[in-house]
C-alpha cells in the first residue's frame, strides 16, 4: 500500500494510506485522547473526544474516522479544539458519577485521565445527575455500573466486529440508551471478558475483582495464559501474594489483545482445596515393594524426589531400563520438559512422551506464527475446530476473513462454529481422514506432474470427486496458504499424512506456505520440541541417528527407540514396565481407554505422579509429588505458532518449583550441570536443542519469539488400510470442548455456565436406524465401557459415525476409545 | 403558477393506474428506454433538480457518483418524512403513488439499478398499503418485473416500514434501519453512492426529489430548469402550518416571497393576529422573525438570510406565542429523537431541555442565556449528524432575536440568585 504524507501539529508523518489520524498522529507522540476508538475494533465516531482542526476543513473532524490524505495539515492544539475538548468532555461527565474513590477503574481510568489533562476544572451542571442501576449482573462474571457507562459503544462494537455474535448491544435510544444484551439474555459467550479490559470508565467490571483491590496497590505480572495452545499475554495482578485479577496484555503476534473467559476467570484451581501441596505415599499398588525405604509422610518434596528417583534408578538397574518410563506433560514448560527428559535418558531410557496421539517434530515446510494466518489468502483447516479447542484463534480467523480478505477453508469430519466463514467446506467421515488427507495430497501432487509412491481412495470418506478437485484447486491456485491442523484430532498416523500433503504444498512454485500444528494442549508444541518422544531428542534430532545423540548428550546416552504412551500403558498391563513416572498429566481420563489404563497403572510396581491438582491417576499413584503449576511456575512455553514465551511466576508457592525439583534428582544421578536460575535452564536448551540456538531469556522479553524451525524428517506413510466393517457400530469422534468440566473449571467455577450436558451427535439416518429422536438417552458403549448420553440429531457428522464433545472429566468419554490410540467403534442403544 | 407534482393532484382516482395513465401517466418510460442511462443523469443534471429532502444536494450529480461498475446497485426511497412541519410526501404518496413509481423507474433505469426500496416511517403504514397496490397495478401492466416494456430492463420495488425514528429520516440510517440494524448513522465516508444497502452503490432520493423526474423525461430538463431562480431551479412544495387561516401543502416556483406563501396561499395570520416568527424549512432550520417575511422562497436567499429551506415546511408562528416555550417544544423533540450515539447530542440535548424548562419556571439566572447558547456551540457541527445542529437551531435564533422573551423570566429574579 502507498505510502501517505501530512503534518500534526507541525511534525511530519508518513503512514500508510488508510491509517486513521489518530494512529498516525501516535508516530510523532501527539496524544490525541479517545474514548470509543479502540485500534483492533476500528473507528465509531461517538464519543467525539477526539476533535482536530484540519486544514481546509470548515468544521472539527474526529480524528479516529478520519483517513489519512497527501499534504493534510492537523491540528491538535489550539483555541477552536480545546474548547470542544472541554466540551465534550463536560457532557461526558454531565451524568457521571464522581464515585472515582470506590471506583475499580479508579487509577487506569481513561476518563479520569482525559479529564486530568484535556477537561474542565469544574461543571456547570447544576442539576441532580441522572441515577440509574449501580450493579447489574450481564453474567455471572461481569457487572455493569450503569451509572459510571458513558454510551462510547466500545463494547458493543466488540461484540459486533470482534466477537461478531452482537451478544451486547445498544438498547433504547438517546439518553435513555444502555449497553444491554437482546431479551435480557447473559452476555454468555467466550470472549466476553475483553470488554472489561476495553470499557474506559468503570462500567463494566470484573464481577470476581469488584472493590477487592485499588489498581495501584495491584503488583502486576506479565505472564501467560496455560489453559491452552494459544499462549495469550496476561497480566496477573496480585496483592500481597493473594491473586486478584487477570488482563489481557496485547500482543499482537498471539492473542491480538483477546483473552478468552477461561483465561481470564479459569484460574480458581489455583486455590484449589484439591492443590497437592505436598509430598505423600499413598496405600495403593499391587505389592508393598520390598525395596521401599521408610517413607515419611508429608516429607519435603525434595527429600522425597531424591529418595524415589533412586528407586527408579535401582528399578532400571534391576530391570534394565526399559522397565521404567516417564510421561511427561503437554501443559509444563520448556524447561521442565526438557530437564524431564534428560533425567530420564539419565537412567538410560527412551521410555518418554506426553500424549496419546502420534506426532512427531519440525514441519516440512514454514512454522506460520499466528499472526500470519492475516496476511495469509487461503486458510486451510484441517480436522480443528478453534472456537472450542483454541478460542482466540477462532477470533483470528474470523478477523482474517471478515477484515483481510483471507479465504477460509475447511477439511473436517464435523461441523464447527467456524464454517459460515468458510469458502469450502469439504466434511469426511469420522475416522476416515487418513484417506481424505491422502486423497488432497495425491490431487495437488497430479497437479503438479509429480510421481507419488502412495495412492488414495476417497471411497471411504464420503467426499464427492467435485469436492476435492475444488479443494485442490483452491489451494493450488492461493497466493499464500495457512494449514491449521490439530495433530490431537488424527487418528493413527494421519498426523504423518498431514506432514506429507504440507511437503507437496511446499513444492508448488506459486505458493507461499506455512503450517500452524494447532493441538490444544498449553504446550504440545514445546513438549514434541524438547524431546518428550520415544524416538526424538530435544529439537527433533532422532534417537536412531547415534553419532549427534552421542555428540549433544555424551557415550551413554540411549539410542534405542522407547516406547510411545500407549505401548507404556500396554507394557504395564503386561508387567514388563515396573515403574512410570507422571508429570501433571492425567491419562486415566485424557488417555483413550480408560478402565485398561486404570488396570495397567494399578499394575505397575512404582507409580510416581508428579501433579499440582488430585486427580483419578494421583489416586493410583504410590508415591504423589507437588508441582506448583501456572500462576506460581516460570519457564518458558511454545505456542501452536512456534512463538517461545516466558511464563512468569506471579506468587511465591509453598512447594518447591518444579524445575528445582527435577535439579535435586538429577544431582542425586550425578549430573553436574547446576541452575542458579530458571533462565540458566533455557540458556541449556539454546546450546543443545537445535533451533532453540537463539532463545535467551533476554531475547524472549515479554512478547517472545520465534524459534527456528525444528528438524522434521520426511515422512512416507504407507497406503491407508481399509477399515474393518462396522458391523452396525459407529465411529467415535471425541470432540475437544476447552470450556469443560473438568480440574481446571470445577462445578463451582463461575464458568460454570459454559459447560454443556454429555450429548451424543447423529446423523439422521443413523438415528433412524437405531431409532431414536432428538433428546433421547441412549448408551454408548465400546472398548468395554458404557456411558450415557443425550441425542441430538443435526448432521454434525457423516452417516456411519458420532461426534461425542468431551464435556467432564467424570463423562468418560475417552474410556469408549483404544488405548492404542487407533480409531473406536462404538454401539448405541436406546437407554 | 406552474403545477408539477399537485397538476392532477385532487383528481378522483389518481391513485388508481387507470386515472393515472388517462392523464398520460407512464408515459416518460417509453421515452427514456429509447435513450441510453447516461442520457437521463445528463438531463437531470441540466434541469437542476435539487435534493428535497432536506440538504438540497443536485440529484444529477449524486447519480453521477455511484461507484463505476459495482453491482448490484440499490434505489431507497425516503419515504420516513419525519421533520416536525413536513407533509408533502404523505400527500403525494397518499394521492399520487405512481408519480413515485414512475419517478423511481426512470432513476433506476439511469443508474442501472435493479431493486428499489421505499422506507415509509412507521406511521405511514396506511400509504403503505396504498403504495403495495400500487405497485402491484405497476408490476400487472409490465412497468415493473423483468424486461420491462421490451427494453432488457429489470426492476422490482419494495415496501419497507420503519419503526418509528426520526434519525431514519437521515440517509445512512436509514440504511441501517433498512437492512435491520439500528437506526444510527453510519460513518460517511464511505458514503452510500460507493457502500451503501449492504455494502452496494446506491442511490437514495426523497419522495419529491423522484416525483420530479418523469416531468423532467417527459418535459425535458430545459422546461424544468426554467422555472425558478438561478441556482434554485423548479418548483417546490411547501407545507404551511401554525397559525395561519389555511394550513396545507402548496406547490410553487423557487424564489416565491414566502410573504406571498403566507398571506395569499395559506389565507394570512389567524384571528388576525400579528406575525412574530416563521420557520421556513422545518423544525430543523433557524427561525427568523416576522421583518424578513418578504425572502424569497429559495435556497439561496434563505441561506442568505441566515436559514435554511430544508424540507420545504413553513412553520408561521404568531404574537401571541411565548418563543421560549416554542423553543422548549422544539428542544424536547430532539432530545426524545437523539438516538444517543454522539455524546453531544445525547447529554446536550437533555441538558438544553434542563435549563429551558428551570428559565420558565421562574428559576433561572440571567447567565443561563449565554450558557445556553455555550452549550449550543459545544454541539453544533461537533457530532455524527445534524441531529446537534438541528435541536441547537431553534435555540440560537430564538435567543438572537427574541432576547427579550427570555429575559422576561429574570425580571423578578435578582442575578445570582440560587437556581
Amino acid at each position: 500500500m502507498s505510502d501517505v504524507t501530512l503534518t500534526i501539529d507541525g511534525k511530519t508523518v508518513t503512514v500508510p494510506k488508510g491509517t486513521k489520524v489518530v494512529d498516525a498522529a501516535k508516530q510523532v507522540e501527539v496524544d490525541i485522547p479517545v474514548f470509543c476508538y479502540h485500534e483492533k475494533i476500528g473507528p465509531l465516531g461517538c464519543c467525539r473526544m477526539c476533535l482536530v482542526e484540519v486544514e481546509k476543513m470548515p468544521k472539527l473532524m474526529t480524528a479516529c474516522t478520519m483517513d489519512v490524505a497527501p499534504d493534510m495539515v492537523v491540528k491538535t492544539v489550539g483555541d477552536k479544539v480545546e474548547k470542544a475538548q472541554k466540551g465534550v468532555l463536560e457532557f461526558t461527565l454531565l451524568n457521571h458519577p464522581l464515585d472515582c474513590p470506590v471506583c475499580d477503574k479508579g487509577g487506569e481510568c481513561p476518563l479520569q485521565d482525559n479529564t486530568f489533562k484535556y477537561g474542565p476544572p469544574d461543571t456547570r451542571m447544576e442539576f441532580h445527575r441522572a441515577n440509574n442501576v449501580k450493579a447489574a449482573p450481564l453474567s455471572p462474571v461481569i457487572t455493569i455500573d450503569r451509572e459510571r457507562c458513558i454510551a462510547c459503544q466500545r463494547c458493543t462494537a466488540y461484540s459486533e466486529r470482534i466477537e461478531q455474535d452482537r451478544g451486547l448491544v445498544m438498547l433504547n435510544r438517546g439518553f435513555h440508551n444502555e449497553v444491554n444484551t437482546f431479551n435480557n439474555e447473559p452476555y454468555d459467550n467466550r470472549f466476553s471478558g475483553n470488554v472489561i479490559d476495553i470499557c474506559p470508565v468503570g462500567a463494566l467490571t470484573n464481577t470476581d475483582f469488584r472493590f477487592k483491590a485499588r489498581t495501584w496497590d495491584l503488583e502486576n505480572h506479565d505472564t501467560l495464559c496455560a489453559n491452552c495452545g494459544c499462549n495469550c499475554n496476561i497480566t496477573l495482578g496480585t496483592r500481597l501474594n493473594e491473586f486478584m485479577r487477570i488482563e489481557a496484555r496485547p500482543n499482537d503476534a498471539v492473542d491480538d489483545g483477546w483473552i478468552c473467559d477461561k483465561g481470564r476467570w479459569g484460574h480458581h484451581f489455583m486455590e484449589s482445596k484439591n492443590k497437592i501441596t505436598a509430598a505423600r505415599e499413598n496405600s495403593v499398588g499391587k505389592t508393598e515393594p520390598t525395596s521401599f525405604p521408610n517413607f515419611p509422610i508429608n516429607a519435603p518434596a525434595e527429600q522425597a524426589a531424591e529418595k524415589v528417583i533412586e528407586i527408579f534408578k535401582n528399578i532400571a538397574e534391576e530391570h534394565g531400563p526399559e522397565s521404567i518410563g516417564f510421561l511427561g506433560s503437554p501443559y509444563a514448560t520448556n524447561e521442565e520438559g526438557y530437564l524431564y527428559q534428560k533425567l530420564f535418558r539419565l537412567l538410560g531410557t527412551n521410555n518418554i512422551d506426553h500424549k496419546s496421539y502420534q506426532d512427531t517434530p519440525g514441519l516440512p515446510i514454514r512454522h506460520f506464527d499466528v499472526e500470519e494466518i492475516e496476511n495469509s489468502n487461503i486458510v486451510l483447516l484441517i480436522a480443528c475446530d478453534p472456537t472450542e479447542e483454541l478460542p482466540i484463534l477462532d477470533l483470528r480467523i474470523k478477523k482474517a476473513v471478515s477484515r483481510c480478505g483471507t479465504k477460509l477453508l475447511s477439511l473436517n469430519d464435523q461441523d464447527t462454529a467456524l464454517d459460515k466463514y468458510a469458502e469450502l467446506k469439504v466434511k469426511y467421515k469420522v475416522g476416515s481422514e487418513a484417506s481424505a488427507v491422502d486423497a488432497l495430497a495425491e490431487g495437488l501432487a497430479r497437479e503438479l506432474g509429480e510421481s507419488i509412491d502412495f495412492s488414495s481412495d476417497l471411497g471411504p470418506t464420503g467426499i464427492s470427486d467435485e469436492d476435492m478437485k475444488s479443494l485442490v484447486e483452491a489451494v493450488r491456485s492461493s497466493m499464500k496458504i495457512c494449514v491449521v491442523y490439530n495433530p490431537a484430532a488424527l487418528s493413527g498416523d494421519t498426523s504423518l499424512r498431514v506432514k506429507r500433503l504440507l511437503s507437496v504444498i511446499a513444492r508448488i512454485p506459486t505458493i507461499e506456505c506455512g503450517a500452524i500444528p494447532a493441538a490444544p494442549a498449553t504446550n504440545a508444541v514445546g513438549a514434541v520440541d524438547m524431546g518428550l518422544l520415544p524416538d526424538f531428542y530435544p529439537g527433533g534430532v532422532p534417537v536412531s541417528d547415534s553419532e549427534k545423540v552421542k555428540e549433544l548428550w555424551g557415550e551413554n546416552a540411549p539410542t534405542k527407540p522407547g516406547l510411545s504412551a500407549s505401548e507404556m500403558i500396554a507394557k504395564a498391563k503386561s508387567g514388563d514396565l515396573k515403574a512410570l513416572w507422571i508429570h501433571r498429566s492425567n491419562p486415566v481420563v485424557d488417555f483413550p481407554g480408560g478402565e485398561q489404563v486404570v488396570e495397567a497403572l494399578k499394575n505397575l510396581d512404582l507409580l510416581v505422579v508428579h501433579d499440582m491438582l488430585e486427580t483419578e491417576t494421583t489416586q493410583l499413584a504410590k508415591i504423589v509429588l507437588p508441582s506448583n503449576g501456572p500462576g506460581f511456575d516460570e519457564g518458558t512455553t511454545t505456542n501452536i505458532g512456534g512463538r517461545v514465551q516466558a511464563r512468569r511466576k506471579a506468587l511465591e508457592a509453598n512447594s518447591i518449583d518444579d524445575w528445582k525439583l527435577i535439579q535435586v534428582m538429577l544431582k542425586k544421578l550425578g549430573d553436574e550441570s547446576s541452575y542458579s536460575r530458571v533462565a540458566k535452564v533455557l540458556n541449556e536448551i539454546s546450546q543443545k536443542v537445535p533451533g532453540y540456538q537463539e532463545i535467551n531469556s533476554r531475547f524472549v522479553g515479554k512478547q517472545g519469539c520465534n524459534r527456528e524451525q525444528v528438524a522434521g524428517e520426511e515422512v512416507s506413510p504407507g497406503n491407508v488400510e481399509s477399515a474393518a466393517s462396522s458391523n452396525g457400530k459407529l465411529q467415535l469422534r471425541v470432540a475437544t470442548y476447552l470450556f469443560a468440566h473438568d480440574k481446571i473449571l470445577d462445578a463451582s467455577s463461575k464458568l460454570a455456565y459454559h459447560f454443556k450436558p454429555s450429548s451424543a451427535f447423529l446423523n439422521e439416518s443413523d438415528a433412524g436406524k437405531i431409532g431414536v429422536s432428538n433428546g433421547d438417552r441412549v448408551s454408548i458403549s465400546g472398548n468395554g465401557t458404557e456411558m450415557e448420553a443425550e441425542v441430538t440429531i443435526d448432521n454434525r457428522c457423516m452417516e456411519g459415525g458420532v461426534v461425542v464433545p468431551r464435556i467432564s472429566d467424570e463423562q468418560g468419554v475417552n474410556g469408549l476409545g483404544n488405548p492404542d490410540g487407533s480409531p473406536a467403534w462404538v454401539d448405541i442403544k436406546k437407554a | 403558477m406552474t403545477q408539477i407534482l399537485f397538476k392532477d393532484i385532487n383528481k378522483e382516482g389518481l391513485h388508481t393506474m387507470k386515472v393515472y395513465e388517462g392523464l398520460g401517466g407512464y408515459q416518460s418510460l417509453k421515452k427514456a428506454f429509447a435513450q441510453k442511462p447516461e442520457e437521463i443523469v445528463e438531463a437531470v443534471k441540466a434541469s437542476g433538480l435539487r435534493g428535497r429532502g432536506g440538504a438540497g444536494f443536485p440529484t444529477g450529480l449524486k447519480w453521477s457518483f455511484l461507484a463505476k461498475d459495482v453491482f448490484p446497485r440499490y434505489l431507497c426511497c425516503n419515504a420516513d418524512e419525519s421533520e416536525p412541519g413536513t407533509c408533502k410526501d404523505r400527500e403525494l404518496l397518499l394521492k399520487n403513488p405512481h408519480l413515485l413509481i414512475e419517478g423511481m423507474i426512470l432513476c433506476s433505469y439511469a443508474c442501472r439499478i435493479e431493486t428499489g426500496y421505499i422506507y415509509f416511517r412507521g406511521e405511514f403504514q396506511d400509504l403503505s398499503f396504498i403504495m403495495d397496490k400500487a405497485l402491484d397495478e405497476a408490476r400487472a401492466k409490465g412497468y415493473l418485473g423483468k424486461n420491462i416494456l421490451g427494453s432488457g430492463f429489470d426492476l422490482d420495488i419494495h415496501t419497507h416500514l420503519g419503526a418509528g425514528a426520526y434519525i431514519c429520516g437521515e440517509e445512512s440510517a436509514l440504511l441501517n434501519s433498512l437492512e435491520g440494524g439500528r437506526g444510527e448513522p453510519r460513518m460517511k465516508p464511505p458514503f452510500p453512492a460507493v457502500e451503501g444497502l449492504y455494502s452496494k452503490p446506491t442511490v437514495i432520493n426523497n419522495v419529491e426529489t423522484l416525483c420530479a423526474v418523469p416531468y423532467i423525461v417527459s418535459e425535458g430538463a430545459d422546461k424544468y430548469a426554467a422555472l425558478g431562480t438561478e441556482k434554485s431551479k423548479g418548483t417546490k412544495l411547501v407545507s404551511v402550518s401554525g397559525h395561519v387561516k389555511k394550513p396545507g401543502n402548496y406547490e410553487i416556483e423557487m424564489g416565491t416571497p414566502t410573504s406571498e406563501l403566507i398571506y395569499n396561499l395559506a389565507g394570512g395570520i389567524q384571528n388576525d393576529n400579528k406575525l412574530k416568527a416563521f420557520i421556513p424549512g422545518g423544525s430543523s432550520v433557524p427561525m427568523l422573525p416576522a421583518d424578513k417575511v418578504d425572502t424569497p422562497y429559495d435556497y439561496e436567499s434563505l441561506a442568505e438570510a441566515g436559514t435554511m429551506l430544508g424540507s420545504g415546511a413553513l412553520i408561521v408562528i404568531d404574537d401571541s406565542i411565548n418563543i421560549v416555550e416554542a423553543t422548549l417544544r422544539l428542544i424536547s423533540f430532539y432530545m426524545h429523537e437523539s438516538c444517543g450515539k454522539c455524546t453531544p447530542c445525547r447529554e446536550g440535548t437533555r441538558w438544553l431541555h434542563q435549563i429551558v424548562e428551570r428559565i420558565m419556571q421562574n428559576k433561572g439566572q440571567l447567565e443561563y442565556i449565554t450558557r445556553l447558547e455555550d452549550i449550543c456551540d459545544n454541539m453544533a457541527f461537533k457530532t455524527f449528524c445534524p441531529l446537534a445542529d438541528a435541536c441547537v437551531a431553534p435555540v440560537v435564533s430564538s435567543i438572537k432575536y427574541f432576547r427579550a422573551d427570555y429575559e422576561e423570566y429574570f425580571k423578578n429574579v435578582p442575578a445570582g440568585a440560587a437556581s
